[in-house]
């Protein structure tokens, strides 16, 4: 075995460990938020950059805010306010629904298909 | 001189198909998947170290194509798959060898490397996702043994029919 043999090795573990760094970043990369109000969609929200929106509902407007990949509703007009008082939802298990104004934020991640390798 | 080599190229892409399908039965894929030794490249860089460059990429291209067709799948995605790698291997192999950098050694462990790197490619290309990229590493940590393991294979042999003094290893 040559040196250069050696430094080769070397530098191809090097490269595998760094490889490897980004995958401990990219989490939950491509996540969208999409608000629907009356069952139409009105606005799909990139969860990577924190920003506010401002949606008309039903009985007025629907201020939504982005912060750090998580989605809430701010302010809006209800009897309740169950949708301001849920907080900040990041699963896409978990929509942020407010009936009076008849608008649902959902988180939904980039579609996935299964798929088969031979 | 010249029927003697082209005989002697036929035995070795012959070598290389059998070497292919029999690891594709045994199929030692355990934690990693994709991840085989690559028997099959022994016969490449033999034909690398006797001859040339050009059987290298005659040997290795031809195993690649004859032995899907063999296993009834030309032109199917593992056949890509297998050429995206072979292709790159091949060059990579070429380039270290022309080098004079590396030993035997460094000329497998490249081409294993370059060949994970192929498929890599080519599955993101095909499945327009990312998902394999996630075995990258672990696939080039492991393509330093198997291409080891294959150097030490592809010396022996030629070792033995050199008479024990292939000097220029």
């Amino acid at each position: 075995m040559k040196k250069a043999d050696k430094i080769l090795i070397v530098c191809i573990m090097i490269v595998a460990v760094v490889l490897c760094v980004p995958l401990f970043f990219s989490k939950n990369e491509n996540a969208y938020a999409s608000v629907y109000v009356k069952e139409k969609q009105v606005l799909r929200i990139d969860l990577s950059k924190d920003k506010t929106y401002v949606v008309n509902g039903k009985l007025g407007k629907v201020h939504i805010e982005v912060k750090q990949k998580k989605v809430r509703v701010t302010q809006e007009k209800s009897p309740h306010h169950y949708c301001s008082k849920q907080g900040y939802v990041s699963d896409a298990n978990v929509p942020i629904v407010c009936l009076p104004n008849e608008t649902v934020v959902k988180i939904e991640k980039e579609a996935s298909q299964d798929t088969v390798i031979q | 001189m010249r029927v003697k080599k082209s005989v002697i190229l036929a035995f070795l892409v012959a070598v290389g198909i059998l070497l292919q399908l029999l690891e594709s039965f045994v199929g030692i894929f355990m934690i990693v998947p994709g991840y085989k030794i690559g028997l099959a490249n022994i016969a490449g860089l033999f034909a690398l170290y006797m001859y040339d460059e050009k059987s290298l990429a005659y040997v290795s291209l031809l195993r690649i194509f004859l032995s899907s067709l063999m296993q009834g799948m030309l032109f199917s995605v593992s056949f890509w798959l297998s050429l995206s790698g072979g292709i790159l291997a091949c060059i990579a192999m070429i380039l270290a060898y022309r080098s004079k950098a590396f030993s035997i050694y460094g000329v497998s462990i490249l081409g294993a490397s370059f060949h994970n790197i192929g498929q890599v490619i080519a599955i993101t290309w095909i499945y327009q996702q990312y998902f394999m990229q996630l075995f990258l590493p672990i696939l080039l940590a492991l393509s330093i043994v198997s291409g080891i393991l294959i150097a030490v294979v592809c010396r022996k042999v030629l070792d033995r029919l050199s008479g024990g003094n292939y000097g220029k290893i």
